[in-house]
């Protein structure tokens, strides 16, 4: 069964200003299934789709065409995000809150029963390394606390599919390690992953498959046994399929 | 009912751990300093004057308060983004709203009751000890701020500007307490089609007017089932604009 | 299903619409219509405290500003010389109009201008009397205060002072009108009965504007009383 079908999937972003309205693809005619338990790798270059897609899963967007499905169903379905864990590019989290007071908060928006909740929320914190700074306003917390706490939110109610923005962008590289072996972690427990990334080195050790997005279009499919035991495979894949839809030139320095 | 909980809670934690909060606050002390010192000048009626000017300063305060707040309350969460994180939980957009707001008029009226029991411990210096009546003004006031606030709300939802639906909730606020006189100019104007479009904005604006215990209670109070009617206009229209900015929300895109 | 919320919303308004007019039913504020509130100097101040739902202080503020004229320390209104008190009225009703209930506005003002030593303006008075009652019928001292200007006219001290007196303890009744029956008294000579008002208006608390007055002139009356009784008994001796 598919953890998520993109079923021809289209995004069109319109904007009106002064009576002239300006229309931007986000997506166009995207089709995709990820079966369960796959670790599938989006990516892509800036404004080529990645985090449309991903909020095209989450219900923040509606589609302008097609279909999307979450665990067989149609979203945006309420119902079935409490079976989803997301954690966003950074951690847009609420600052007055401390670290307990904020997962506890996800804790009960994931309706993790009261009797359990609190048992859920200290094993977490535990688990992502914040058990000391727990009572600290998020306010307090630097930047890598931060991207745990968040982290912390998408798996506190234990989530069958596991979808994360960019998860190793700015982070140093112990923190990128940690990310890796938590995905790696999450697939050895049968959980569905999807993640978006502009890190192709991470994306090869980590995936089963990837998707290439550029222009809102899926370029490039791949799985792992085209890229393992051989180098730049993806390097080269990707730079041959993507195209820059952002207007800017390549640099050239010769 | 979990997730209107969870909403509420943060909500009100949110709030009352602001910096304007306090602010307002204080400023409201302030306020009943001044209704203290203004009163010494009023002779024979210096508890008429305490009674009005402090019932009539904690009211200022509450309306600013509310108004500033849900003006703010769901436009400041899309800016930082945390409506990302609440909204891909199994979280219905009706309930985030109503935990929302009700978690804002929570920290108002905690306010308002903070403010209330000094100026009531000043008044009963000064031989004058009506509770009963103090609640019931008390009361009035806070289903004003539960009008105002959720017609804040809706107006920042369909203007989606903070500047312009300050404006027009003042603007409103204002027009709220010109029910009687809109109701007399529409018995004064000959023409059918005046008449009828007077008497249907009346009644569409906030009846302000008639919650102004505090104004009118010098001459002859309304009794219970007044207030009871009261009440159930203020929760049905606070109700009936909270439902309008659902309609509203439930079709934004994050 | 796309517009359940906004037909909820529809059910809910025609509640409220239904509950503010069971509410209006019960209860009619008896305000007059800000169209009536008085222009002059503090016109704004009036317009926009009404406007934004502060009747009640915006009467408040007014009293204030009625005590500060008639103390003589209200700048935006200096009386012409030889015309004193000229914009009381107008300043008591300006209290009246904003909350028809501050009757206590319109007495003392009325009180002031009928029986205020040297100022006897009793027909301005009735008419101030006049226009409080129009806005607040219920209020019954505003016909006694009528009635007590008639017997004025008639030139019928006795029962003027009888019925004036006879609002002596109600709650309405301002401090200034206690102190100035007080002084009616004494301008009769019947010191007495104005030692009495005077004890009684030191007891009252709500009378604490004119406590030092009091004392002092209980100490005055007491030591006139003293007078006039040793020289009733001098004057007793010289008969014996």
């Amino acid at each position: 069964m598919n953890a998520i079908s993109f079923q021809k999937v289209s995004k069109i972003y319109r904007r009106s200003h002064l009576g002239k309205t300006t229309e931007t693809v986000g997506l166009d005619g995207l089709e995709l299934d990820i079966p369960e338990g796959e670790v599938f790798g989006l990516l892509g270059l800036n404004g080529s789709g990645k985090t449309t897609a991903i909020k095209l899963l989450m219900g923040l967007h509606l589609p302008t065409k097609g279909e999307v499905e979450t665990l067989g169903r149609r979203a945006p379905d309420v119902e079935v995000l409490a079976r989803i864990g997301y954690a966003p590019e950074a951690a847009y989290l609420n600052k007055t809150l401390t670290g307990r007071e904020n997962l506890r908060l996800f804790a009960a928006l994931s309706r993790i029963p009261r009797g359990n909740l609190e048992k859920r929320v200290e094993e977490m914190l535990d688990r992502v390394g914040l058990a000391h700074a727990a009572d600290k306003r998020l306010s307090e917390y630097s930047k890598g606390m931060l991207q745990r706490a968040s982290l912390a939110q998408a798996l506190v109610h234990d989530p069958e599919l596991v979808i994360l923005d960019e998860p190793v962008t700015g982070l140093d590289p112990l923190a990128i390690k940690e990310v890796r072996t938590l995905i790696l972690w999450l697939k050895s427990k049968g959980r569905t992953v999807l993640f978006s990334s502009h890190d192709i080195s991470e994306v090869e050790r980590v995936c089963d498959r990837i998707g290439i997005l550029s222009g809102g279009r899926l370029v490039k499919l791949m799985s792992q046994n085209e890229w393992r035991g051989k180098s730049d495979v993806i390097e080269t894949a990707f730079a041959t399929a993507v195209k820059r839809t952002d207007g800017v030139g390549p640099i050239r320095m010769e | 009912m979990q997730t209107i909980s969870a909403v509420f809670t943060y909500t009100f934690k949110e709030h009352v751990r602001h910096k304007a909060w306090l602010s307002s606050a204080l400023f409201g002390f302030i306020l009943l300093g001044g209704a203290l010192v203004i009163s010494a000048l009023g002779a024979d009626e210096r508890p008429r004057l305490m009674l009005d000017l402090g019932l009539a300063g904690i009211e200022a305060i509450t309306l600013v308060s509310i108004v500033f707040l849900t003006v703010n309350l769901i436009l400041q969460e899309i800016e930082s983004r945390a409506i990302y994180l609440i909204l891909t939980h199994p979280v219905r957009r009706s309930d985030y709203l109503l935990g929302r707001f009700l978690g804002t008029l929570a920290a108002a009226a905690l306010g308002m009751a903070i403010m209330a029991a000094l100026h009531l411990v000043l008044l009963g210096l000064y031989g004058w000890w009506e509770p009963g009546r103090y609640l019931a003004a008390l009361l009035c006031t806070l289903g004003k701020a539960g009008v105002m606030g959720s017609l804040a709300l809706l107006l920042s939802l369909a203007l989606t500007s903070e500047a312009a639906a300050m404006a027009f909730s003042v603007f409103f606020w204002m027009l709220g307490h010109f029910s009687s006189e809109m109701r007399f100019l529409a018995d004064r104007s000959g023409s059918a089609f005046i008449k009828t479009a007077i008497v249907a904005f009346s009644h569409a604006a906030p009846d302000f007017a008639h919650f102004n215990y505090r104004d009118f209670w010098h001459a002859t109070a309304p009794g219970a089932q007044w207030l009871m009617w009261a009440g159930v206009y203020a929760v049905a229209y606070a109700g009936a604009c909270l439902a309008l900015s659902v309609q509203l929300f439930e079709q934004k895109e994050f | 299903m796309k517009y359940r919320a906004l037909a909820v919303a529809a059910v809910l308004f025609a509640v409220s619409l239904a509950a503010g007019t069971a509410m209006r039913a019960l209860y009619e504020p008896r305000f007059p219509p800000l169209a009536e509130l008085q222009g002059g100097a503090f016109a704004f101040q009036d317009a926009s405290l009404a406007a934004a739902g502060f009747r009640a202080p915006a009467a408040d503020l007014a009293w204030i500003q009625l005590l500060q004229y008639a103390a003589g320390s209200l700048p935006e209104y200096v009386d012409a010389p030889g015309k004193g008190y000229e914009h009381l009225a107008k300043l008591s009703l300006r209290v009246a109009r904003l909350d028809p209930s501050f009757n206590r506005a319109v007495l003392f003002g009325a009180g002031i201008l009928a029986w205020f030593h040297g100022v006897d303006r009793p027909d301005e008075a009735a008419e101030l009397l006049r226009d409080g009652m129009r806005m607040s019928p219920d209020q019954k001292l505003y016909p006694l205060y009528i009635a007590a200007l008639a017997y004025k006219k008639k030139g019928d001290s006795d029962r003027m002072i009888a019925l004036l007196e006879s609002s002596f303890d109600q709650p309405e009744t301002p401090s200034t009108m206690k102190a100035i029956l007080a002084n009616l008294r004494q301008s009769r000579g019947e010191l007495k009965e104005a030692l009495v008002l005077w004890i009684r208006i030191l007891e009252n608390e709500r009378d604490a504007s004119e406590h030092g007055r009091a004392r002092a002139k209980i100490v005055e009356l007491r030591a006139a009383l003293r007078g006039r009784q040793g020289k009733k008994q001098v004057d007793g001796r010289k008969h014996q």
